[in-house]
């Protein structure tokens, strides 16, 4: 009952919260409904910011750029259009919403398509925002009978209206603040459900770990740009409620203090919870609110300063995260289950039986080659000039020495690297210059030397994004996930969140998402590393039988492991090709142990 | 155009891009050293410029009142970094929000002590002319300054034994720690070091630009954005950052108009993030 | 998260309620008490306050005290709204005081307009505000500039730079410097706009030298005003150009500049404490003996305690303080002995007509007062702006169009 409670707390106590602000909104004291009004409004932008911030995992500094924006657009077309159609709200929300979004795009497509790091990131979308401050103190503009007048801002806003027609009546603050409730609670919930979708479990996964997300075969980059959008457009939404609350504008909307509110309202509340920035709105607001009208005044900022510093100290994710934290204390912990978690036994028939399947739904094994690929950093040239050809059939190793350009090789046939020349094929198709997720698409399925699997989600999740990844199709993916959970025989774990996991075992859950993928050409980095002898066995064994239904490339260190792969091996050295051929004979090639043992002239 | 405006125009423009470059560099040891970015930088600035102003108050000549400042804000540099960042370490915007947090406070504290308005200290009335422009000589000293305060962090870090553990613990963080250098300690220094050039900033300014409690603000944001473009790499990336960007902005100003000026500030900001998404030093080789 | 908020509203529904009413009447104050705008903000405020204290020890209003309920915007524009639907809301208030920059009164005038409350705007601005509810004694752009910008032309020479920030205040003056300049047959060869954010004055130095002007009419606001004078006078341009200002010792920048710096930088005001005249030195006495001699009374001040007392002089002539009689007292050319002489509300423009000052910046962070105009009418204001015969208009009208 608990648990089902917890599990669903962002849902009950939200629509109580509601319930009873609706319920008290006829009684509240107008000057406390109109006070409170904001609090929902920047509880509402707080979400815009939670949505791009604790769930896609960019700390956008330019929310109040959206939501001025947004505001500015909505009102304009308000003033226009309430004097002969009253009805404030129909207008202004939805094309404040899509000019916010719009904003968000133009903002999100510099930031996401050049690949830009997260403090660039974070400082570019505060240059927007200190851009529009600056510019806008002077812009002046008449649209209709709105009138843009620079620093002395956009007058005349009408209140919100809800009749139609000319004759049509500006709320009062109790009814205007019942109106705003609704509004934000439609918000609220429709985000919290497109969290929790398809499009929300992605957006998790390109946050806890974006080039797993992007090896999955997701198209990350357009669903950060999805997600910013969306974010831009409840920045803009919400921006359209203060004008209409406000009845009044000012490029003030984008100055520093605005910005930097944000993120507060947000932390204090919870990182990532959605409806932790209404709390915090309403505590900071409320906060401000006593002392800023009480006999404190003045001090205001000392205290949220002081506050501020506290929370990032000790109450790291806000008041619901510690309230969470503490909750679950009581409550059964899912992860018991790992520490019963035995060995894991690979059954080939299943294995092969999964293999079929995938070769029958994602057609035969492809042959991967490299010609001349090439790729320099600086001075050093890890992949010179190397041509190789992998086919199915038996299990490719590349092996040499450190520094010898294996995982170099790896990534740039990856896509993570990109060649400055050369080429590299699938089957016939030149896949040089395609983006990582279209050669995942392609077939591709990439195993790097960590285990990549993303912490925060269950065993279950993980395999089923995997598999969703290629099926595009719930029921399909929950089929295929569960399959492959069971020739893992990680059923008992299925609840486990992956960072309970052992380091051997996330490796075995990383090689499971792969397998989802049915890719036709696997590459795996390392795999074997922190595994038991006991495991590394069942490995060699797993990759010997998916060699025989697809291409298999592994880059190995442990000779012993190569040596039981029974296949074909390459080796290179200082990122060219040295020599190939079976185990044994490379062992008796005297060049390569001079390499290896940095002797002799090859050294 | 004349050669004697094109010669002012020169030299005011590296006088506004070293002005920068001084309001930087604290912040640019701090981030690139300790890969923090310490939002209370503009404080810290107006700490220094309140510092230096309280102490010509209470008689002492300015040229004794910058080092005051100086080691006031290292002190409260080095008490800031062991309250707070040292707890946030590895959690760069839990630390940015606690130094922003930490700069509204300083902020107020600073409204409460000294009020918004205090005298000023006056700039040198001393100028020169080159053909028919007549120039101030304090801010065109602001080339020589940042060139020293260059120099002085350079040798700092290659020449003193704090600089090759500060160097050190950036560059093989696991050895450093393994030949047992105590990465906290270090951390402090530098912290205390950027706060330090920070103050200094604020009292050698102070003549340019009068002490009020929100002075630190717009240095701090066009600092900010000045150590991101310049990247990982500290001195030099700063530096031809700073001349960029501020130099840049300067020359257009003075060929445009003043927003012009400020325009081309932020959006070449915004061009060369999107040209380096790392910052323009990203790739190079120098450390320093 | 809306749980909290009602156990708030609940707490807070009771505290309200205690204070009771009884022969009194309340009027708002909104100002920025805390923030980078409350070296007015406070003065402001102090106003009020002795002007409230001086009218209730002389009979209140109508015999009735008059009672504050003050806010502080914490110089965010967004707390004025907020403080004002509070005022109207909870407080029932009869006026209100409030404001500092052009854009809070914006925010403030339709939401008073709104309450039908009177409202009064008390700190010089661009001009142009053209509202029933609202009364502004402070001075307008055109009123100073049409003064300052004569006495300029014939005290230093007809080639005008201009220098002004970057926003309403600044364009809106640099028309008017424009007009006023072709008027007198001088010429404007060159203008600078300077973004708020600015810290760097180099540039706009060497293009006023390019420009050679006579005289430079420089109004940045806050420090930038300060950091450009600096820089001006040591770059040693003090003693071939001249520089006026209409908002220099507005707020106290003659005491953050040096000496050396502000000296000789001309301004043109309303008020300036060396003004002379018996009301002065009593409105100056009672000041000090509230507030010490610390800081020196800004213009703003003057303009509220003036506003307090016309608001007053209105109340106890229409003999209520019902919103409708008293604008209609306040438009009857009711007039009031201020400590920077007779000021006398104009009923159309509903703007003051009042004295103006230049003042030439002195050697001991002061003023010395150079010539006095007396009864300048506002009149911009006064021509576009007719609140007897159209009280529906609601504009803030800008020269340019």
């Amino acid at each position: 009952m608990f648990e089902k409670l917890h599990k669903n707390a962002g849902l009950i106590f939200p629509a109580l919260a509601t319930i009873i602000a609706l319920a008290l909104s006829g009684t509240l004291n107008p000057y406390l409904a109109f006070v409170a009004t904001s609090w929902v409004i920047f509880g509402l932008l707080g979400l815009s910011l939670d949505v791009i911030w604790g769930r896609g995992g960019l700390l956008s500094l330019a929310q109040t750029a959206f939501y001025g924006l947004g505001g500015y657009f909505g009102a304009v077309i308000a003033i226009n259009l309430a004097p002969s159609s009253g009805m404030t709200l129909i207008w202004a929300l939805p094309s404040a919403a899509v000019f916010g979004a719009l904003i968000a795009v133009a903002l999100g497509y510099v930031i996401f398509y050049s690949r830009m790091g997260e403090l660039q990131s974070t400082i570019l979308s505060y240059t927007f925002t200190l851009l529009l401050w600056s510019v806008t103190q002077t812009f002046k503009l008449d649209v209709g009978e709105a009138r843009i007048g620079g620093d002395n801002g956009l007058s005349n806003i009408p209140g919100i209206i809800l009749g139609f027609g000319s004759e049509a009546k500006k709320l009062g603050p109790n009814e205007a603040f019942a109106t705003v409730v609704v509004v934000t609670a439609a918000v609220y919930f429709f985000t919290r459900w497109l969290m929790r979708s398809n499009f929300g479990k992605i957006v998790d996964c390109i946050r806890i770990d974006i080039e797993k997300t992007e090896l999955l075969g997701y198209d990350i980059r357009k669903y950060q740009l999805l997600n910013f959008a969306y974010s831009g457009a409840v920045a803009g939404l919400s921006g359209a409620l203060f004008a209409l609350w406000a009845n009044y504008l000012n490029p003030s909307i984008f100055s520093v203090q605005e910005a930097l509110l944000v993120p507060i309202y947000v932390l204090v509340g919870g990182l990532g919870t959605l409806a932790g920035p209404f709390l915090g709105a309403l505590i900071i607001g409320g906060l401000s609110f006593w002392l800023g009208g009480g006999a404190a005044g003045g001090q205001t900022t000392l205290i949220l300063g002081t506050t501020l510093i506290l929370l990032v100290m000790f109450l790291h994710n806000g008041f619901l995260g510690a309230l969470d934290t503490l909750w679950k204390k009581f409550l059964a912990d899912p992860n018991d289950a790992a520490r019963s978690a035995g060995a894991v036994k690979i059954d080939t028939e299943v294995l092969d039986s999964i293999l079929e399947e995938a070769a029958a739904q994602a057609g035969p094994a492809k042959n991967l080659s490299t010609d001349e690929a090439f790729k320099r950093f600086g001075g050093v040239i890890p992949v010179n000039k190397v041509s190789l050809d992998f086919a199915s059939g038996r299990p490719y190793s590349l092996i040499g020495p450190n520094g010898a350009g294996k995982s170099s090789f790896l990534k740039t046939c990856v896509g993570i690297y990109r060649p400055e020349g050369g080429k590299i094929l699938l089957d016939k198709d030149d896949i040089t210059k395609t983006a990582i997720f279209e050669r995942v698409h392609k077939g591709m399925g990439v195993k790097n030397q960590k285990p990549q699997v993303f912490g925060e989600n269950t065993v279950m999740e993980n395999l089923w994004i995997a598999a969703f990844a290629r099926t595009r199709d719930t029921v399909q993916a929950d089929k295929t996930a569960t399959r492959i959970l069971g020739m893992l025989g990680m059923e008992e774990q299925k609840s486990v969140q992956a960072s309970a996991l052992s380091h051997g075992q996330q490796q075995w859950l990383d090689i499971g998402m792969v397998l989802c993928l049915a890719p036709r050409v696997v590459l795996l980095d390392e795999p074997a590393a922190g595994m038991t002898n006991e495991e590394t066995r069942e490995l060699s064994l797993l990759v010997r039988t998916l060699a025989k239904h697809t291409t298999v490339v592994v880059v190995e260190h442990d000779m012993e492991f190569v040596r039981t792969l029974e296949g074909h091996v390459t080796v290179l050295h200082q990122g060219e090709f040295f020599a190939e051929g079976d185990i044994e004979t490379l062992r008796a090639n005297d060049a390569v142990l001079d390499i290896y043992l940095g002797r002799g002239e090859h050294v | 155009m004349e050669l004697d405006f094109l010669a002012t125009v020169l030299l005011s423009s590296l006088s506004s891009a070293s002005i920068l470059l001084i309001a930087t560099l604290g912040l640019a040891v701090v981030y690139g050293l300790m890969g923090v970015i310490n939002l209370a930088h503009g404080e810290f600035i107006m700490v220094g410029a309140y510092s230096a102003l309280t102490a010509t108050q209470i008689g002492l000549p300015f040229l004794l009142a910058i080092p005051f400042a100086v080691v006031t804000t290292m002190i409260i540099g080095a008490v800031v970094e062991l309250l707070i960042i040292r707890k946030l370490y590895g959690r760069l915007f839990d630390t940015m929000l606690a130094t922003w947090g930490l700069g509204m406070v300083f902020n107020q504290v600073a409204i409460l002590l000294f009020g918004t308005v205090s005298p000023g200290i006056g700039m040198p009335q001393w100028s020169f002319k080159v053909g028919d422009y007549s120039l101030a000589v304090y801010p065109i000293l602001m080339i020589f300054v940042a060139a020293v305060m260059l120099a002085f962090i350079y040798l700092l870090m290659t020449h003193t034994v704090y600089g090759m553990k500060a160097r050190a613990s950036i560059q093989q963080p696991q050895m450093a720690q393994a030949i047992g250098i105590d990465s906290s300690r270090v951390n402090t220094m530098t912290f205390a070091i950027g706060s330090g050039l920070a103050g200094l900033a604020g009292a050698i300014l102070l003549p340019i630009i009068p002490a009020t409690p929100s002075m630190g603000l717009f240095f701090a944001v066009k600092g900010f954005l000045t150590v991101v473009v310049a990247g990982p790499v500290t001195l030099t990336g700063s530096a031809l950052a700073a001349l960029g960007l501020g130099g840049g902005a300067s020359v257009t100003a003075s060929f445009m108009t003043s927003v012009v000026g400020d325009v081309f500030f932020f959006l070449v900001t915004a061009i060369l993030l999107w040209l380096y998404p790392m910052g323009i030093s990203a790739k190079w080789r120098r450390k320093l | 998260m809306n749980k909290l908020l009602a156990a708030l509203s609940l707490t807070t529904a009771l505290t309200m309620t205690t204070s009771a009413a009884f022969a009194e009447v309340k009027i708002g104050a909104i100002f920025d008490l805390s923030g980078g705008l409350n070296i007015y903000g406070i003065q402001q405020d102090q106003a009020l306050d002795l002007a409230v204290a001086s009218i209730n020890e002389a009979g209140g209003v109508n015999g009735e005290d008059i009672v504050v309920v003050g806010y502080d915007a914490q110089s965010e524009l967004s707390k004025y709204t907020q403080f004002a639907q509070t005022a109207v809301l909870r407080d029932g208030i009869s006026a209100m005081f409030a404001g500092l920059t052009s854009s809070s009164r914006e925010a403030l005038r339709p939401i008073l307009r709104e309450a039908n409350i009177p409202y009064f705007y008390s700190s010089l601005y661009e001009g142009g505000a053209c509202d029933r509810n609202t009364f502004v004694t402070g001075s307008s752009a055109s009123q100073q500039l049409s003064i300052l910008m004569k006495w300029a032309v014939e005290n230093y020479g007809p080639r005008v730079y201009i220098m002004a920030p970057d926003y309403n205040f600044g364009t809106i003056s640099g028309y008017w410097i424009h007009k006023y300049a072709e008027e007198l047959g001088a010429e404007v060869v060159g203008e600078d706009y300077l973004p708020l954010s600015m810290t760097d004055y180099a540039p706009t130095i060497q293009k006023i030298q390019a420009a050679k002007p006579d005289v430079v009419v420089a109004i940045p606001v806050g420090s930038a005003q300060t950091g450009f004078l600096e820089q001006f006078a040591a770059a040693g341009l003090k003693e071939d150009i001249g520089l006026i200002s209409t908002n220099y010792g507005s707020g106290n920048q003659q005491i953050v500049v040096s000496p050396q710096a502000g000296e000789g930088y001309m301004s043109v005001m309303n008020y300036f404490p060396s003004a002379s005249g018996e009301t002065n030195a009593k409105f100056l006495a009672a000041w000090e003996e509230a507030y010490g001699t610390d800081t020196p009374v800004v213009t703003g001040s003057v303009d509220v305690w003036n506003a307090v007392h016309l608001w007053a002089a209105a109340a106890n002539q229409a003999g209520t303080t019902d919103t409708d009689e008293v604008i209609a007292a306040l438009q009857s050319g009711i007039s009031y002995e201020a400590p920077n002489g007779t000021v006398t509300l104009e009923p159309g423009s509903h703007h003051l007509r009042q004295n103006m000052y230049i003042a030439r910046g002195n050697a001991n962070n002061g003023f010395d007062i150079v010539e006095t105009f007396t009864d300048t009418a506002p009149t911009f204001e006064n021509e576009i702006c007719n609140l007897v015969d159209n009280p529906d208009v609601v504009e803030h009208f800008t020269p340019e169009n």
